[in-house]
């Protein structure tokens, strides 16, 4: 068992470290991705800017106790980030090794399925995490961003409990794209409907109360909101210990969820014959 | 003892056809029909058969990348569907196909990549990595990218990724597919001397070349539309029809006409050819000719002995590949 659990830990690692070599091998696409988020998050800023005529927005100071809109903008943006790696980075992996054509031998190997899943969930947190290290430099330069340093550390901690939801996501997406042709339709509307119902760039308050109430089950809402309390002490609906409870919950939700479904799928490939097909 | 067992091992596919107003037509193929068969500790056991056989289905199910509908295979002692996890760790695979391999990727990273998920720790990955791009003689350009490499490189690549952890048991699905003659001369080799007398591996591979088959392996079994015809050594198949000649006639037009001869006839691009397995094939000609003329236009009669393939068509009815000659 303890052989075992080594042997594991080193595919994980050997699956993160092979994803990186194969990825900077396509070194402008690489760059590209680095920086393409500032394109999404930069319109925002100046729209902001240009609507409120600066930065600050007593609108926004009245409904969540902090008026400095760049700073919420930008930390939204930059932690919703992490969605990108549970949707895109860790949904694709798989479809991608059936890209490459290598997934039947991968799969013919002796690790079980969560160690493939593990190894995508590092490389694409760590890939992630070199786009927000990215972001936050150029924005701060940019910009100038006042933060509370004291807010950094809790702020992590809170990304990694929110990240045990995503992980989850992921690997329901990762399974879904081997079954469906189309699977990134599926992770298209999922992404875009939960970038709609977090509080990126706007507050809880200014949505339709049955989008609201959705919201509310999102770990996404639970996550920014949380870090922004933190760093620049947005005022939340819910205390920080019942954030970090609902967040564990969806976590545990989602991720017994995700393994069901990629086991259900799993077993439904090796039926038909469908691995590797692409 | 017995490596693998295979019991009774079937498998359906569900071929989706055209879309039709609200359905869709399906085709239901039978890829295994209650396969069973054993394999020896120590034989190098041979599938033979042409397109759509079944053996790329046989090797799949036998590396758990397939579940079988019906029966099981037993593999040194672990159930297939019971413990695919146990089978894995003491099987080396390659399944067919060029891109089993990541292209971006250098032969020594390809290798280093499964030799974690196969549980090598770094040391002892880097010494048999050495050991198997010196005995592939790749060594010189192991830090190549793999899509530089000719597709023989690759196939050795292949090969030296199925053993890394070096495995009881390999099973080796058309090994020498489409290669430059040097490489399938090398690969033969290697997997008869290297891996099944030196180092006493059980191996199972599939082929469609019956000239790999009869000169590599202890016994071959012919597999046809997913059944099994027949599991013996080349010798004694052979001598189940020794006593018999092939009477081989290339011809042009209809020879509809031969029926009563038990004739095998396969129509080529620009020609018919003709084949009559006989015990004295002298005998016959005179009529076989006649009425082949009678109808078509003789391009040349040969006689020869009957190769293995000449059994596989006898106890078959179809040809091994289609582009035979
Ligand atoms: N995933 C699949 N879905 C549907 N049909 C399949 C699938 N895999 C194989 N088949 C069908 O099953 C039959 C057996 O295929 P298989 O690949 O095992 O044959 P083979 O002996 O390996 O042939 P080849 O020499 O072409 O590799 C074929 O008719 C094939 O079309
Ligand atoms: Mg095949």
């Amino acid at each position: 068992m303890k052989m075992n659990l080594r042997h594991y830990l080193r595919a994980i690692n050997a699956e993160n470290i092979k994803e990186w070599k194969i990825e900077l091998t396509y070194r402008v696409d690489f760059i590209r991705g680095l920086f393409e988020p500032l394109f999404y998050v930069l319109p925002a800023i100046l729209y902001g800017m240009a609507i409120v005529g600066g930065r600050y927005s007593e609108n926004l100071e009245k409904l969540t106790g902090t008026g400095n809109l760049i700073t919420y903008t930008v930390i939204g943006y930059v932690f919703m980030g992490f969605l990108e790696t549970a949707v895109w980075g860790m949904g694709f992996a798989l479809r991608k090794e059936q890209w490459y054509g290598t997934i039947e031998q991968v799969f013919a190997a002796p690790v079980p399925r969560w160690v493939y899943v593990m190894g995508m969930a590092l490389h694409s947190t760590m890939h992630q995490g070199l786009i927000i290290i990215m972001q936050s430099v150029v924005i701060y330069f940019i910009f100038g961003l006042v933060l509370d340093i004291s807010g950094i550390l809790p702020s992590l901690l809170i990304i990694g409990i929110m990240m045990i939801s995503l992980y989850g996501l992921g690997i329901l997406l990762s399974s879904l794209v081997l079954i469906f042709k189309e699977g990134w339709i599926i992770s298209e509307i999922l992404y875009s409907f939960m970038i709609i119902v977090t509080p990126i760039a706007y507050p809880l308050a200014v949505l339709p109360s049955i989008l609201q109430k959705i919201s509310m089950y999102m770990p996404t809402t639970y996550g920014i909101s949380t870090i922004r309390h933190f760093l620049i002490g947005e005022s939340l609906g819910f205390s920080v210990f019942d954030a970090v409870l609902r967040l564990l919950a969806i976590g545990v939700l989602w991720v017994i969820f995700g393994l069901f479904i990629f086991n259900i799928v799993d077993r439904r490939v090796r039926n038909k014959g469908e691995l590797g097909t692409y | 003892m017995d490596h693998i067992v295979v019991s009774n091992l079937t498998k359906k596919f569900i071929k989706k056809g055209k879309r039709r107003f609200l359905t869709r037509e399906k085709e239901e193929i039978l890829a295994l029909d209650h396969i069973s068969l054993r394999v020896k500790k120590g034989e190098l056991f041979g599938l033979l058969g042409p397109n759509g056989a079944g053996k790329t289905t046989l090797v799949k199910c036998l590396a758990t990348l397939l579940i079988p509908d019906e029966g099981t295979a037993v593999i040194d002692g672990y159930d297939i569907i019971e413990d695919p996890i146990s089978v894995r760790k003491i099987l080396g695979i390659t399944t067919g196909g060029e891109r089993t391999l990541y292209w971006k990727l250098s032969a020594r990273d390809n290798l280093k990549y499964f030799a974690s998920l196969y549980g090598l720790s770094s040391k002892e990955a880097e010494e048999r990595i050495d050991y198997l791009l010196n005995i592939m003689d790749l060594k010189e350009k192991q830090h190549q990218r793999l899509e530089k490499y000719s597709t023989g490189m690759r196939q050795k690549v292949s090969i030296a990724r199925a053993i890394l952890h070096d495995p009881k048991i390999i099973l080796l699905d058309e090994p020498t597919l489409g290669l430059d003659p040097s490489f399938s001369m090398f690969l033969r080799s290697f997997i008869k001397n290297e891996l099944n007398r030196k180092e006493g591996k059980t191996i199972l591979l599939t082929t469609h070349y019956m000239e790999e088959a009869d000169q590599l392996c202890d016994r071959i079994a012919f597999v046809n539309k997913g059944k099994l015809i027949v599991v013996d050594t080349s010798k004694n198949l052979k001598r189940s029809v020794s006593k018999n000649e092939v009477l081989e006639i290339k011809c042009v037009g209809n020879v509809e006409n031969l029926v009563g001869f038990n004739a095998y006839m396969e129509n080529k691009r620009d020609y018919t050819k003709v084949k009559i397995l006989h015990e004295n094939t002298e005998e016959i000609m005179d009529d076989v000719l006649k009425i082949i003329k009678e109808k078509a236009k003789i391009l040349s009669v040969n006689v020869k002995r009957p190769t293995l393939e000449d059994v596989f068509i006898h106890l078959t009815g179809s040809e091994l590949r289609d582009d035979y000659e």
